[in-house]
């Protein structure tokens, strides 16, 4: 049955690497990658379940915080197009 | 491994599902990233119940703290992402648009 829970977080990363390839917009890769980031997590978690082992759960607490700031990072980057002027996002 | 946490880790999966097909498969880039920004921390925390229910106090302690700093910043990263879209692209599909009307009442000088 842990498995059939491995495979579904593996699947959202799936789904969550295949917005990153297509996604059409920069928002859309920045969020790609941050659902990436939450299937891993969900996936470390169940993994300490099976093995019955909490040495690896410190992963989940380090992603949440470093998934926000990189995302917030990022949307500050996007939202101010006109001083970065990178021309990332596609008008 | 009891039956109830058998339930939840499978359900948490089955929410991470819901998340990443509705990141797939929505048109518009503010639904995906309402989808992506709602549906897997959700799906991170019927995880993690499973989890507590599982685990030593040390693993449920993690993943408390785990979960509790998802549901804090998860949230705003979302709303900011949903505003970069809304500066960076010119808003033709949307039928209801209160950001636009909002900015234009504040006064020019406000950022």
């Amino acid at each position: 049955m842990i498995t059939v829970a491995l495979l579904a977080f593996a699947f959202a990363g799936l789904c969550g690497v295949y917005r990153l390839l297509k996604g059409p917009s920069l928002p859309d890769r920045i969020m790609a990658l941050d659902l990436l980031l939450t299937s891993l997590m969900g996936a470390v978690v169940i993994d300490a379940v099976r093995r019955q082992d909490t040495s690896y759960l410190v992963l989940p607490v380090v992603l949440a915080i470093i998934g926000f700031t990189a995302t917030v990072a990022a949307a500050r980057f996007v939202e101010d197009e006109e001083r970065f002027g990178s021309g990332a996002v596609n008008r | 491994m009891t039956v109830v946490a058998h339930f939840l880790l499978v359900f948490g999966g089955l929410l991470a599902v819901v998340a990443g097909v509705g990141a797939v498969r929505f048109s518009t880039s503010y639904a995906r990233i309402h989808a992506a920004g709602i549906a897997s921390p959700i799906s991170f925390l019927v995880a993690g119940l499973g989890g507590i229910i599982e685990l030593d106090l040390v693993g449920a302690g993690y993943i408390v703290i785990a979960a509790l700093a998802m549901l804090v910043t998860l949230p705003i990263g979302a709303h900011l992402l949903c505003r970069a879209v809304h500066r960076a692209t010119d808003n033709a599909h949307l039928r209801i648009d209160d950001l636009t009307a909002a900015e234009h009442r504040r006064e020019p000088n406000e950022t």
